[in-house]
């Protein structure tokens, strides 16, 4: 059909424009910047070449003598510096002979130019000659230069014979727009602060999923179970509100639970303990608060999927059990649990990468902090590259960081579409077989 | 619903319910505190309030220096909420539609890369679309962010809405046809009445995400001008000169308000679809 076909085209169209635009195209550009070194200071867009006193010193560790030469003043007689030196009103002569006596010489150092500019005709003084040897200073040290070309031609006048090798070395010196570099993976693989907080990552995503997300939630699900259903479900709003209430609001609470003025330090005042801030005092607390916060956001998904799954359990196997005299530990224990072995596994998988990639909790929390005891990789790629205290926003390095979260996603993602059939899960999380 | 009383008749849920009871306490307390505090005052080290007062909702009346006027961020809330839902559920309806019923090329290449986007860490994208948004010039702008916002949501839109157009019996599509209608007329007045209940899911689900949203504002669009009741909130708590909690929690609850509100009347809604997960 050939209407359908047109008009299928034309209504999936915004859809695709829009996931391409700002959901593609940024996986793709992610995998792009993680192979580049952008930065605050090399700026998104092309740079320029400049000879500042830090490119040299870039120079220096290969080409010392190039580097020193570069750094050096230089002084050119050229007609720009004669035209400036008339403009000065000095002797006349003081133009005319250099124009016609030293035009288009170099000289390596302030003292040589000064020398000759001394044994003019017209016995410049001290100071003239100071003056005079400042119009002729052709150093490149602190200009910029918009190409590579201008860069190279203005060091070929001043009598620089560089090589091939030299010219590549000088440009990439002092460059100062991103360049192509694997740098970043490099950094990723051997820094002993990666590896840090990868292990506090793996470390709270583990436990925060055991304890609540699956383990928590299985208990909400089991206990509202044998409730009377207006009972569960008041229980269940309750523990629904972390996950509705917005994530600004809802960590305000714990700050104030657990501040030196909150609630926690004026409840242990009553028995004489001293006010302290228990979010942040010291590693141990950061986490224990860390996890709980996440955890009761976390737990009421499992919470609903568990909850559904059971209801979904004959209610027959539950009469006959009763009838043989099965306690309720031994209901939950043979008939509940084994019935929600993917029900469990469809959990962990999923909020796997929900944990993996949540990071606002952390950071409007603890900040990572005590130190970086509780930074988790998203937020360690946040903060390299979206915000710092050194100001330099290392864009380069965060992409490739989150590149890593990126691949780990796509990854699991094809795992449980392939292992869990997804597309009958995500509407009724009931499939058995 | 089946009533789930009978199946543990031999069984008390008295101790249940008190262990849970005593469990849903902390975060039950939590909750009575933040209306609790900012309608009073307490004396300095006791948790009983001892006055009523309004003095922590001046907020609404009077601009604290250095920050954008509330009545603004409201309303820049409001266009940015609105706006994302409005493009969630008119851009998902039609493309659940298609990926459901119409016979498009690719169509399961796309659906299969849709459900992967679902999956997806959306967060970690956020340096590279900075980086799109500088280039684009829309850093810093309400349009930009919402863009982003709504295309970050999409998949999950797209998906649930494919889901329930497949629920939709065909017959009532043929017999459109039959009639004479076109495939878009079918869709308009045929089809989408039919799921009526799934574009209400789908509308209360985007404009609760939109208004809870806070690190895409935050990184893409902080500025005075722009700002969100989420990150008006956030630059209130980082200022380290001015830490009241109570101004914090009136201005928390103010911002909290409508979401509780649709929370209380459509929880059934909400229920299933949290129950399909979409954050942490």
């Amino acid at each position: 059909m050939r209407t359908s076909r047109t008009l299928g085209l034309i209504m999936i169209a915004p859809a695709a424009i829009m996931i391409l635009l700002f959901f593609l195209m940024p996986v793709v550009l992610t995998a792009v910047f993680s192979l580049t070194n952008m930065s605050t200071a090399t700026g998104i867009s092309g740079g320029a070449y400049q000879v500042t006193q830090a490119a040299v010193n870039r120079l220096t560790t290969d080409m010392p003598e190039l580097a020193a030469a570069i750094s050096e003043p230089r002084f050119v007689i050229d007609g720009e510096g004669v035209a400036a030196l008339e403009a000065l009103q000095l002797k006349p002569h003081f133009a005319t002979e250099l124009r016609s006596e030293h035009l288009g010489e170099v000289f390596a150092s302030r003292r040589e130019a000064e020398r000759v500019i001394k044994a003019l005709k017209d016995r410049p003084s001290t100071r003239e000659v100071k003056r005079i040897s400042d119009l002729f200073n052709r150093s490149v040290l602190n200009t910029r230069f918009e190409t590579r070309e201008a860069l190279l031609e203005s060091l070929r006048k001043l009598g620089f014979d560089l090589t091939p090798e030299e010219q590549e070395a000088v440009a990439k010196a002092t460059y100062t727009g991103w360049v192509w570099t694997a740098d970043n993976f490099r950094i990723i693989g051997n820094s002993p602060d990666m590896a840090q907080v990868f292990l506090n990552t793996a470390f709270y995503v583990a436990v925060t999923l055991l304890l609540f997300n699956v383990g928590y939630a299985l208990f909400l699900a089991v206990t509202t179970h044998y409730m009377t259903a207006s009972t569960a479900s008041i229980f269940r709003a309750v523990w629904l509100l972390p996950r509705i209430t917005p994530v600004v609001i809802y960590i305000l609470m714990w700050k104030w639970l657990t501040w030196d003025n909150g609630f926690l330090s004026l409840f242990m005042g009553q028995f004489g303990y001293p006010a302290k801030n228990y979010l942040l005092d010291n590693a141990r607390d950061a986490w224990f608060f860390v996890i709980l916060l996440n955890g009761f956001i976390g737990a009421s998904m499992g919470m609903l999927v568990f909850s559904s799954a059971i209801k979904a359990i004959p209610e027959t196997q539950f009469h006959a059990s009763e009838m043989d005299g099965a306690s309720r530990w031994q209901q939950i224990r043979y008939i509940i649990l084994p019935q929600l072995r993917w029900p469990i596994l469809f959990v962990t998988c999923y909020q796997t990468l929900s944990l993996l990639a949540s990071f606002n909790e952390i950071l409007l929390s603890t900040r990572g902090g005590p130190g970086r005891a509780t930074e988790v990789w998203s937020l360690a790629a946040y903060h390299t590259a979206l915000q710092n205290y050194t100001g330099n926003l290392e864009y380069g390095l965060g992409a490739a960081m989150a590149l890593v979260l990126v691949v780990i996603g796509v990854i699991l993602s094809l795992i449980y579409l392939r292992v869990f059939r997804y597309d009958t899960l995500i509407s009724k999380p009931l499939i058995e077989d | 619903m089946i009533e789930k009383t009978r199946v543990s008749a031999n069984f008390s849920s008295v101790p249940v319910v008190l262990l849970l009871g005593l469990l849903s306490l902390p975060l039950v307390l939590i909750y009575a505190y933040l209306f609790i505090d900012t309608i009073s005052n307490s004396d300095a080290g006791s948790l009983v309030p001892s006055e009523f007062t309004l003095q922590h909702w001046s907020f609404l009346w009077e601009t604290k220096p250095g920050k954008p006027n509330i009545w603004l961020v409201t309303l820049n809330t409001f266009v940015f909420t609105s706006v994302i839902t409005a493009v969630i559920l008119l851009v998902s309806s039609m493309a659940g539609y298609v990926l459901s019923r119409l016979n498009v090329p690719a169509r399961g290449f796309f659906l299969a890369g849709v459900m992967v986007l679902h999956a997806f860490p959306s967060v970690t994208l956020i340096i590279a679309i900075f980086i799109v948004l500088q280039y684009l010039g829309l850093y810093n702008s309400l349009l930009g962010v919402i863009l982003v916002k709504a295309a970050i949501d999409l998949p999950l839109g797209i998906w649930l809405m494919k889901g329930f157009y497949d629920t939709v019996p065909w017959e009532i599509e043929m017999a459109g046809i039959v009639d004479g209608a076109s495939r878009f007329t079918v869709w308009r007045r045929l089809v989408l009445p039919q799921i009526r209940p799934a574009v209400m899911a789908l509308g209360l689900f985007s404009f609760l995400s939109g208004w809870s949203e806070f690190i895409l504002p935050q990184v893409l669009a902080p500025g005075a001008q722009v700002q969100v009741l989420s990150v008006y909130l956030a630059s209130l708590i980082a200022d380290d000169n001015n830490f009241d909690f109570a101004t914090f929690k009136a201005v928390g609850v103010f911002y909290v308000i409508p979401v509780l509100i649709l929370y209380v009347f459509f929880q059934k809604h909400l229920m299933n679809i949290y129950g399909g997960g979409t954050k942490g």
